[in-house]
């Protein structure tokens, strides 16, 4: 008796081991061979605290693929979209990397953080694979990479304008900085004091903060000292909405100022709808209602996912769309053709018109716009 | 001046949340002799029930954390019982049953409650006292409060009632315990109770000051330890010295070293940890891992 127990769990353990061993190498097909699915992968977070990004990405890459699929995909090949969640962490995109090369996927959809695409961007340059990413890192154009495009503007671009709109037609020269010291917050410190260098404007304090911090009071005693004008704030949603949270309770009462995570709903609500209101946003999409397209897309988007469309939904819709314009246009090709072919592509998309250059950044402008109650809205 | 009270207000009210994290962790080790890896998950899934009764069904803020307390002093029971087996036999795979219990809540609370998180609003909407130029927000007045309040009803436990007195008699050792009649397994389990709703309470504290998510188990859970370990294993005042200390540690390393706030905070914690190993209240006689 005993011994055909020991038997059956036995069997069950081998049986559980072979399941166990063949989960991973699934999926083994080649999509060069020019027939069955066009592969694409989405790389995001889908869970930790950058997971709402990755969660909007995914949403904005389906609706496309969802649209193309519906006018009869590319050379009659119906494209198929596969996610994979790095958690935010760069350490996890690189193995995604080695699997999304693995498995035969022709292009990458992502990510939504520059840390991770920049730990990713190597392994896909060897592998040969696009990767449009919506991170925007002016490091990610200084790897030189042919294969790596950014769906929107660099930091470069949304704090240049943004420095021209405080300095110049506000005339604000008293600027404090606070910035995160990741990937994203440092290419927003350097991008933002290279716009105000230019204008012989220096910050009154540059705080530096870690992605992980949760309380901000000593760098926040030190800016309130300081009597700033306005606060550039350059670190990703939910820590940039725990700041401004406890720059109100500490009293602070200037206006903050910063790039595209002040403009999402997440922020918003992190910090409070209240305390988040007069944020000054510099973005590439200032609304749904900015053009007949992005009404289109708006709608399309809620009628899919039952909620309201914003940025990063727009960006992953745009960049999604260029790698599958570029596909349609090169016959689905692959590798470096498939790059120059999306180099080459030229589109009008919701962000703007896309016109990439050697570095893979296609569009070079953002508008500004204030929140007000919980929402972005154009400047008066 | 003023920005050097500042900082050090600001770094009281998470240090007192880091305290109560300790609290939980080393009235289990006082106990069992047993660090309970799962106490930083059971902190979040804590500060999620507080959330979801507080935002969703909108209860007052106090009472949300009294089911929070409940729900989770039962986790903790739960725990305590599928351990209690291995109790005495194989310490080695009691700690990673503590690590497979975290592992477990932590995707527990990604089924309920998503991957993303939620913000929590501040439950006193009061100004901030301004005291001397300084500002002390309502809220951490709170915290500071109920943590103290807890400390005392717990020192208070432990000492004056006879349950209390038992669970110190198996701390200090078990067999004679058993000896003069003390069911160590039901001590063990009101333990594994108190410490949970203790996390429980440092998460429905932390979560209007920080983000609820999934993942918030790991940073305050690995404070809560350094705390402890810094105070003393397994001692109560040791708990509430050391958070304290790691959260004002935290909040002047963040102010001084910025980027490098963290890697100063924990180098600080080593060294601290070289030069007295057994921390600040170590009590030698507790050990019995």
């Amino acid at each position: 008796m005993h011994r055909q127990r020991a038997l059956a769990a036995a069997a069950l353990a081998a049986s559980m081991t072979a399941a166990a061993c063949g989960a991973p190498g699934d999926d083994k097909g080649d999509s060069d061979s020019g027939s069955g699915p066009i592969k694409l992968a989405v790389v995001n977070a889908q869970s930790g605290q950058l997971s709402s990004l990755g969660a909007w990405e995914l949403k904005g890459a389906k609706l496309a693929v969802s649209e193309w699929n519906k006018r009869g995909g590319i050379d009659g090949r119906k494209i198929s979209l596969k996610v994979f969640d790095d958690q935010g962490d760069p350490t996890v995109g690189t193995n995604l990397a080695r699997k999304v090369d693995s498995q035969g996927y022709i292009a990458m959809i992502g990510t939504a953080e520059s840390a991770v695409t920049l730990a990713m961007a190597p392994v896909l340059r060897q592998a040969e694979i696009p990767n449009i990413t919506s991170g925007q890192a002016p490091a990610m154009p200084e790897l030189g990479s042919p294969f790596l495009f950014l769906n929107g503007p660099t930091s470069d671009t949304y704090d240049e304008t943004l420095a021209k709109y405080l300095v110049d037609t506000k005339g604000m020269k008293k600027i404090a900085m606070v910035t995160n010291n990741g990937s994203f917050g440092k290419g927003e410190h350097d991008a933002f004091m290279a716009a105000l260098t230019k204008r012989g404007v220096k910050p009154l304090t540059d705080q530096v903060v870690t992605t992980e911090q949760k309380d901000f009071s000593a760098a926040l005693s030190k800016i309130r000292a300081a009597k700033p004008d306005v606060i550039f704030l350059g670190a990703e949603e939910v820590e940039s909405g725990l700041i401004v949270k406890q720059a109100r309770d500490l009293g602070i009462k200037e206006p903050f100022a910063g790039a595209a995570p002040q403009g999402t709903p997440v922020f918003a609500k992190t910090a409070g709808t209240e305390n988040a209101g007069g944020t000054i946003v510099s973005t590439p999409y200032l609304s749904n209602e900015s053009s007949p397209a992005a009404e289109k897309f708006a709608a399309a988007y809620e009628a899919a996912f039952d909620e309201e469309a914003e940025l990063h939904g727009a960006k992953a819709y745009d960049g999604t769309n260029i790698v599958l314009t570029a596909l349609k246009n090169s016959k689905v090709a692959t590798g470096a053709k498939l790059a120059e072919a999306i180099r080459d592509t030229k589109y009008q998309g919701l962000l703007g018109d896309f016109a990439f250059d050697k570095t893979g950044v296609g569009i070079f402008k953002t508008d500004i716009g204030q929140i007000k109650d919980g929402k972005l809205v154009a400047i008066d | 001046m003023q920005i050097f009270f500042q900082t050090l207000v600001g770094g009281l009210s998470l240090g007192a949340v880091y305290a109560l994290v300790a609290m939980g962790f080393s009235l289990v080790y006082r106990t069992m002799g047993l660090v309970n890896f799962a106490h930083g998950n059971v902190v979040m899934i804590g500060a999620y029930v507080a959330s979801t009764f507080y935002l969703t069904v909108t209860l007052p803020f106090i009472p949300a954390m009294l089911i929070a307390l409940a729900v989770t002093g039962a986790i903790g029971l739960v725990i305590e019982r599928v351990l209690r087996p291995l109790e005495n036999k194989d310490f080695t795979l009691m700690l990673i049953g503590t690590i497979g219990f975290g592992i477990v809540l932590e995707a527990l609370a990604t089924l309920i409650w998503g991957a993303t998180g939620r913000a929590v609003r501040n439950p006193v909407q009061a100004a901030p006292v301004e005291l001397l130029g300084l500002r002390i927000r309502t809220y951490d007045l709170v915290v500071l409060a109920v943590a103290a309040a807890a400390t005392v009803a717990l020192v208070l436990f432990l000492q004056r009632t006879k349950r209390g007195a038992a669970m110190q008699a198996v701390a200090m050792n078990h067999e004679a315990a058993t000896a003069v009649g003390i069911h160590v397994g039901r001590s063990n389990a009101v333990a594994f109770g108190i410490g949970a709703s203790l996390a429980a309470l440092a998460g429905s504290l932390a979560g209007p000051l920080l983000y609820v998510s999934p993942t918030m188990g790991g940073t305050l859970g690995i404070h809560g330890f350094a705390a402890m370990a810094i105070g003393g294993f397994g001692s109560i005042p040791g708990a509430i010295v050391g958070g304290l200390s790691i959260g004002v540690l935290g909040s002047y390393s963040a102010g001084h070293f910025e980027g490098y706030s963290e890697l100063v905070t924990f180098l600080v914690f080593t060294v601290a940890i070289m030069i007295r190993p057994t921390g600040i209240f170590g009590e030698t006689t507790v050990n019995r891992a």
